[in-house]
């Protein structure tokens, strides 16, 4: 369970240290909720920036994300993105 | 046969400009590129193996051959050897297979069952749909309409390899004008990809994947003109958006880097109907008609300028591929544009004295290499990117003195690209 929490506390961090690099923002980790939309009015995560977010990721999480777990997907807020890594850091690690 | 591909990305020096999100924001964030090609496109890893599966598809048509061309040579006048690397020889008539295998294989191991795109001349459409039909794909083509109806075996190609083929305009997608007609048909496949599940878009070239696989033309001449003990300070390409150019030049760069080699001067042949290199602006644009991705730091003469028809669709684009307009821009690539009497010309005179019909768009590599040739110390290497079989109508009307020039009008150069954010110095990073 802790083991559990604190690699989802791990991913979550690198998550949102890359959505806010990417949408060019001066803000924390902590200033962004789990349900804070990745295109909306704070966060500006294009489909493109997203797929280099992701690669950045790999290196950040030192990983190998599979293709087809993000083809087709669609990714609304911080949390779907931070489930989809999670389940795929478990996976391969 | 190369079993890797080189990227030219760690020999830069510099960052490419990072592309600009668009104005509109909100919605999910949905993929449709696989993650390898991300890497591929922004990794400064040097060599890619190539899978397994491609390299057997490869091996099907390559190596290409090179050759030195000492007809062609007498027929312009050249003080040098030219040396010609020719990609027609493989089912789809031109360089774009060698991308179109990779891509269709790594759509495939992503997931996805179908794949679209958009298509000028049909060179890309037809290699898409041998890729698709070699690695078990659907494959949907929006062509050019004029382009389609000036080449109807093109579509016939396309089709007898299994894909479907819409003329767009089509009447499928809410696209029915805006941009030039090559965006157009590429905002059509954007927006049909999106509209079915297990479909994705595939762009045929410019991207830094596409450019990479395209290393296969270059890796194999260099050692090709090795093994002649032969040597060149000129490399010669048309361009569109870059592909083939980047394919056979980039690598000699990369060479010339890594102090393996002495530099060569990189020639880029753009036609003077779509000068983006030689008279358009340094800026972000979108890429297609549809404006909906990001805009792409590139040599552009706008994506709104109505490019007039020519025999050459492979080079109807707005836009350079914005790794090599990142090369131009820092001053590795020279350019100069020709028009197409010009190109047809070169093209009838390498058909007479080599007896290879070229693509229209690589008698203006030819045209390129013409010129070369009486500057070059050493020798020159063309890439001839595609055979012209598919169009003799082009070669008719040269023959029938019906061939004009469509030089771009500078009002609608400038009219084109005047809402265009330019890209800044302190964005395009010297290290």
């Amino acid at each position: 369970m802790t083991t559990t929490h604190s690699r989802r506390d791990e991913v979550t961090l690198a998550v949102k240290r890359l959505v806010i690099r990417e949408s060019r923002l001066s803000l924390t980790p902590a200033d962004i909720a789990d349900d804070e939309p990745l295109n909306g009015a704070v966060l500006r995560i294009n489909s493109l920036g997203f797929l280099g977010m992701l690669v950045r990721l790999e290196d950040e999480l030192d990983v190998v994300l599979p293709d087809d777990l993000f083809t087709g997907k669609v990714f609304t807020v911080v949390s779907d993105l931070v489930d989809v890594v999670l389940r795929a850091v478990e996976e391969h690690r | 046969m190369t079993a890797a591909w080189r990227s030219v990305l760690p020999h830069l020096g510099y960052d490419l400009p990072p592309d600009l999100t668009p104005e509109r924001t909100g919605g999910p964030v949905s993929t449709g590129l696989p993650l390898e090609l991300v890497r591929q496109s922004i990794s400064l890893r040097e060599w890619w193996d190539i899978p397994e599966e491609v390299l057997a598809q490869y091996r099907k048509y390559r190596p290409t051959p090179l050759w030195r061309a000492h007809a062609f040579e007498k027929e312009v006048d050249a003080r040098v050897p030219v040396y010609v690397k020719y990609e027609g020889g493989n089912i789809s008539g031109s360089h774009k297979l060698n991308t179109a295998l990779a891509q269709a294989f790594y759509y495939k191991r992503a997931g996805v069952t179908e794949v679209v795109t958009g298509t000028g001349a049909g060179q890309w459409g037809t290699a898409l749909a041998a890729a698709c039909a070699a690695f078990g794909l659907r494959c949907t083509v929006f062509m050019v309409g004029g382009s389609l109806r000036d080449k109807p075996y093109r579509g016939s190609l396309m089709r007898l390899l299994g894909a479907t083929v819409h003329a767009s305009p089509s009447g499928l997608t809410s696209l029915t004008e805006g941009g030039n007609s090559l965006a157009l048909a590429i905002g059509e496949a954007v927006e049909y990809a999106r509209g079915g599940e297990g479909r994705a878009f595939c762009i045929g070239s410019g991207e830094n994947y596409s450019i990479l696989h395209q290393s296969v033309i270059g890796l194999e001449a260099a050692d090709q003109l090795h093994a002649l003990g032969a040597e060149v300070d000129i490399v010669v390409g048309s361009v569109g958006a870059g592909s083939n150019f980047g394919g056979v030049a980039l690598p000699f760069h990369a060479r010339h880097r890594a102090g393996e080699a002495d530099a060569v001067r990189l020639l880029a042949v753009e036609s003077s109907a779509t000068p983006k290199l030689t008279r358009g602006v340094y800026a972000y644009d979108h890429t297609d008609a549809t404006g909906s991705g990001p805009m792409e730091a590139m040599y552009s003469i706008g994506s709104s300028f109505p490019i007039p028809a020519s025999h050459s669709a492979g080079l109807r684009f707005h836009g350079a591929a914005k790794l090599l307009s990142a090369m131009r821009h820092h001053g590795s690539v020279d350019a100069v544009a020709v028009g197409q009497r010009e190109a047809l010309d070169a093209g009838r005179r390498f058909a007479v004295s080599e007896l290879v019909v070229p693509a229209p768009e690589s008698g203006h590599a030819l045209a390129g290499a013409a010129r070369a040739a009486r500057e070059s110390k050493r020798g020159v290497l063309v890439c001839v990117s595609g055979h012209g079989l598919l169009d003799l109508s082009a070669y008719d009307q040269l023959l029938a003195g019906r061939v004009r020039d469509l030089a771009a009008d500078d009002s609608a150069l400038a009219a084109a690209t005047a809402g265009l954010r330019l890209v800044e110095a302190d964005l395009t990073g010297v290290k």
